[in-house]
């Protein structure tokens, strides 16, 4: 028996060296625990030892890193969140929440904080950029049936997403505290106040006034004022991004509980064989069952189902991510670099814009109010939110899932819409500019004819029966559902280009701002 | 799926030229670290770095030194361009001031059109250079100016009678003493904001008598009293802002505030133009105007032709010279009275907003032109602008000899309701001392018309219905149908009526008024035979039967 040799006691000295020289190698080690991502187990333990990394599933099916499955907008809007977030986050450290400080403050930013205009501007068109690429999200998921079993209250979800993103970029506007900001406030706070136009035709507004107490909890106060303003502060930098934030983190998680974006159930057939260049799928045996699995009810997740076709999440779909997010980030730099965000002059309530106009996205909306308060402010947009809440729960079908204007009549469909919605919201638009709505040929009609009467009641019943006749004709609701969704579109868009080229002072409709009436 | 890679390359490095560009753009292309960069002082370089002037109790903060770098605080010499030309001397120095007080435009802005201002959104931008005075006007409001004609006299009796030789007014005059022992007498050019001596003269009398020779015998002799008044008058509007003085002179000479306030004290028919300088051109309609869309442009075109440039517009054109246009102009641009903190509320505004002191002289003729002379004229021989109101020729000597002053004061007191002329006894209208001055002024004008005998009342009693055909035939031509009014002047005004005594009626229709369209029917003229007293009673009592008693 021969006792093991020990190894000679290191001086204390020296061992100190030692583990000073091993130090960054140890740091990478025990913060990396999982090692170079080169093999199939460490580039999955790279993602699930990571918390910011592991909302992620370890391999993702190739139909997912197809460009046309989701056009990266979700991503897209997670983009611009981020950069709206850092760029915010550097912005409040200049920015002061009361009124002439707020503006005097902006004018800094803009003059001499050192690319202040810069941040300023990429804040701006990042949260533009957002609303957009939200908007769009909405329609890939709808036009793929990806709201469809089992992601329906992930739809919803998202749903809350795009309110709270409206809700943002809504409460960001008041903050340069501008003409600009203070009218399209103003004008925003009166749609919420919209539904006593009801109350007031009735006549009980004195007893019962959602309207102005709507108004008044956006506020604080009857008018538009440093209440005001240190509220939307507080929504815009604080409650609303954290809202966001929950929702974000339900909303992917969700993806991942749900298996990963809808495809077809024939996305496997339909895929071209994978190219040499793509790491190999099993590089070795998978060493963990998928005992986790087991206990998943139903049809989530990869139950039954081999890993075939997916690829390791690491580095395929984060380079996908990373290239939408620079795309993303390109996008909003060099529209900052373009045009800088407006400042116009400070707020003043005494000399009012001509056309006061709401921000963009609710140019649709504030079209409509000029027609029926009530009906814009309060009536339409409810009917849409509920529409589009109950699109999953209403379209129980299952072909098409995953597929581009997939489901009955599709891209027929589809286009058939597209002229239905276009072609009413003009002619409807077109009518009520030629020649006037009901008050213009009788001056002492009630105001419920009117608010029940109007051209956006009447764009919304047309496109209802549309879809409620493409519904039978098709013996589908994703049929009614397509042409719904798609007269919705086609309605925002006219209504919103209409709102914002072509009304000026008074709301009156002008081909060019060159023809606006000076003063 | 390399794809993705070479998007996430691409769009990376994009990135980063953006934000290189963007950086340089940022920190190195700044204009004012451009300039700052050639500035040079006792030939070493400048440090280039952001400068600003800050007053917190002005709620001033101007970086325009950052490009004007000579003005900013302790850098009175930077050679290098043509901008570091240094302020002149002025006597609020820029450094505590700032710039924007005086010169308008956007402190807060560091390029030049934004600083400038002449941007969209920037409501108050520079008030060019030529107007520069026009700055003054924010804090200060100079008290007791007199109309055109006085200043016009007063300067030229200053200058006759040689002031300028001992003394420096205004950057003129004031000779040096061969012994180098300076100037002979005082720079006066600020002596109407410092006060002077009332007893002046006596006391240059007494030297001048006192001293066996040299400038005080050579230079100094008796002058009248008339010509004292004029110096005074000259001296109290030394205020180191000598065109602007002669443009408020000129402003109280074309009877603007008849219809407009300033600073609480006018007529309201038209707008208050207590601010009228700070109207944003933004919010001004530059449809009818040419070139450029400035301010000033906006207003000289204005007075041009009001009715163009604002539609709609009651005020009846300017007729001026380009001159004179120039100097009004300069004075609204001057109305921009802004917030002040009370240590910076310099004297001649305390004066006038907390004493209720004049911005104008007190005198009948400066109250004159200053109040009437809008519409009835600079010598009060009444306007009439065609398819527009007639205004009475109140100077004629026809009409002062038929009218007491109690017609008068009670005129100007009461105005006529329903016409457009307002009673002046009202708040922000005119004291009685002034209206006394006023009526007093009137009858100057008229060349010292005959006072009225005392009116003997009422005295006619005729039949109205006489009258009628009368009036139709002879009168309601130019008088209206109603004696509503039309050429010539409404005889249905009750407030008239009241003052007007039958006698006053009779003789008008009886003599006529000489130099207007009113010609006496005492006489026939080649279109209407004359009337007889009866006739003539007759219609005066036709004519008082509107005032329904």
């Amino acid at each position: 028996m021969s006792t093991p040799t020990l190894p000679p006691p290191a001086s204390p000295l020296q061992e100190f060296k030692d583990n000073l020289r091993a130090a960054p190698r140890r740091i990478y080690e025990t913060a990396f625990r999982s090692g170079k991502p080169s093999t199939d187990r460490t580039r999955s333990t790279f993602i699930f030892s990571n918390v910011f990394l592991h909302l992620h599933s370890v391999r993702v099916h190739r139909w997912t890193l197809r460009w046309s499955t989701s056009m990266g907008l979700g991503i897209a809007s997670t983009a611009a969140f981020l950069i709206t977030l850092i760029t915010g986050i550097l912005l409040m450290f200049y920015y002061k929440p009361y009124p002439e400080a707020a503006y005097q403050s902006i004018k800094d930013i803009h003059f001499v904080v050192p690319t202040g205009r810069f941040m300023r501007n990429i804040h701006r068109w990042a949260a533009n950029v957002m609303v957009v690429t939200v908007i769009l999200h909405m329609a890939r998921a709808f036009y793929t049936a990806s709201y469809r079993k089992p992601r329906e209250f992930n739809w919803l979800i998202g749903m809350g997403l795009l309110a709270t993103t409206l809700g943002l970029s809504f409460t960001g506007y008041l903050l340069p505290w501008d003409q600009l900001a203070y009218w399209a406030i103003t004008i925003g706070a009166n749609i919420a106040q919209s539904p006593r136009e009801v109350t007031d035709a009735l006549g009980v507004t004195d007893w019962f006034d959602p309207g102005g107490m709507q108004r008044f909890l956006l506020l604080g106060s009857d008018n538009v004022g440093p209440e005001a303003l240190i509220r939307f502060y507080l929504l815009h930098v604080m409650i609303l991004p954290l809202v966001l934030f929950a929702l974000m983190s339900v909303h992917f998680w969700r993806i991942r509980k749900d298996g990963g974006l809808a495809r077809p159930e024939n996305a496997d057939q339909r895929l071209p064989d994978p190219s040499g260049a793509i790491y190999p799928v099993f590089t070795q045996a998978p060493a963990k069952t998928y005992s986790l699995a087991a206990i998943v009810r139903g049809r989530t997740a990869a139950v039954g189902k081999g890993p075939e076709n997916t690829v390791p999440s690491m580095p395929h779909l984060f380079y996908a991510e990373l290239g939408v997010f620079m795309l993303t980030t390109l996008v909003c730099l060099a529209l900052a670099l373009i045009s800088d965000a407006p400042l116009k002059e400070l707020a003043n309530p005494s000399v009012p814009e001509n056309p006061a106009k709401a921000p963009w996205y609710f140019l649709g909306l504030q079209e409509l109010v000029s027609f029926s308060a009530f009906i814009g402010g309060i009536g339409i947009p409810m009917l849409v939110l509920a529409g589009l809440g109950l699109i999953p729960y209403l379209d129980r079908e299952e072909s098409g899932t995953g597929e581009w204007f997939g489901g009955s009549g599709g891209r027929r469909v589809v286009r058939q819409a597209l002229w239905v919605g276009f072609g009413a919201a003009l002619a409807i638009e077109t009518f009520a500019i030629r020649f006037g709505w009901i008050r213009e040929w009788y001056l002492n009609t009630p105001q419920l004819i009117i608010t029940i009467l109007n051209p956006g009641t009447l764009l919304a019943a047309t496109y209802g029966l549309y879809s409620i006749w493409l519904v039978k004709r098709h013996r589908s609701t994703r049929a009614g559902a397509l042409g719904l969704f798609t007269c919705f579109l086609c309605g925002f868009l006219v209504l919103t280009v209409i709102g914002t080229y072509f009304r000026g002072p008074n709301w009156v409709f002008y081909w060019s701002p060159s023809d606006w009436p000076r003063h | 799926m390399q794809k993705n890679k070479y998007l996430l390359l691409g769009s990376s490095l994009a990135v980063l030229v953006l934000l290189l560009t963007a950086a340089v753009q940022e920190n190195w292309l700044n204009p004012w670290r451009q300039i700052q960069s050639v500035g040079r002082m006792d030939d070493a370089a400048i440090p280039v770095q952001l400068r600003q002037i800050t007053n917190a109790n002005l709620r001033v903060g101007d970086r325009c030194v950052s490009c004007h770098v000579s003005m900013a605080p302790g850098e009175q010499s930077v050679k290098g361009a043509p901008i570091f030309a240094p302020h002149k001397p002025v006597v609020h120095d820029p450094v505590e001031y700032g710039c924007t007080v005086c010169h308008g435009g956007q402190g807060s802005a560091t390029n030049k059109a934004d600083a400038h201002g002449d941007v969209h959104f920037w409501p108050e931008p520079m008030i060019p250079v030529r107007f520069a005075q026009a700055g003054c006007g924010t804090c200060h409001s100079a008290l007791g100016i007199p109309n055109r004609e006085a200043y016009q006299r007063a300067r030229l009796t200053f200058e006759r009678l040689d002031c300028m030789a001992c003394h420096r007014v205004d950057n003129r005059g004031g000779a040096i003493r061969p012994d180098g022992g300076g100037m002979e007498g005082p720079d006066l050019s600020r002596i109407g904001i410092t006060g002077y001596d009332k007893g002046w003269y006596g006391k240059h009398l007494d030297k001048s008598e006192k001293t066996p020779n040299g400038p005080w015998k050579t230079s100094f002799a008796k002058i009248d009293e008339q010509a004292q008044e004029s110096v005074a008058v000259f001296l109290s509007m030394r205020t180191a802002a000598p065109v602007l003085m002669e443009a408020k002179a000129t402003f109280h000479s074309f009877g603007c505030l008849g219809c407009h306030r300033v600073n609480g004290v006018g007529g309201d028919e038209g707008p208050d133009l207590s601010r009228a300088g700070l109207k944003d051109p933004g919010q001004a309609d530059f449809t009818h105007v040419a070139g450029s869309e400035k301010l000033d442009r906006w207003i000289a075109e204005h007075f041009r032709s009001p009715g163009a440039v604002v539609a709609a517009s009651q005020m009846p054109p300017v007729v001026a010279s380009q001159k004179e246009i120039d100097q009004l102009t300069l004075y609204v641009l001057s109305l921009r009275r802004g917030e002040l903190p009370g240590t910076y509320l310099p004297r001649d505004r305390m004066q006038a907003t907390r004493l209720g002191q004049r911005e104008f002289a007190s005198g009948g003729a400066t109250l004159f032109t200053t109040f009437c002379a809008g519409c009835h004229g600079h010598e009060g021989k009444g306007k009439h602008a065609p398819g527009g109101t007639t205004f009475p020729a109140i100077a004629s000597p026809d009409f002062l000899a038929l009218v007491s002053d109690q017609f008068l004061t009670e005129t100007i007191r009461k105005g006529r309701p329903g016409r457009r002329m307002p009673g002046w006894a009202k708040e922000g209208g005119l004291k009685p001392d002034e209206i006394t001055r006023v009526v007093a002024h009137l009858r100057e004008l008229g060349g010292g018309a005959p006072m009225p005998a005392a009116d003997d009342g009422w005295m006619v009693a005729s039949e109205p219905q006489t009258g009628t055909d009368l009036f139709a035939a002879n009168c309601s031509g130019c008088h209206g149908a109603k004696g509503e009014g039309g050429k010539g002047p409404a005889l249905n005004n009750r407030a008239f009526l009241e003052l007007a005594s039958d006698k006053y009626l009779m003789e008008t229709v009886r003599l006529g008024r000489r130099g207007t369209a009113m010609a006496g029917f005492q006489e026939p003229s080649p279109t209407r035979r004359a009337l007889a007293k009866p006739e003539i009673e007759s219609i005066v009592a036709y004519v008082r039967a509107w005032q329904g008693r």
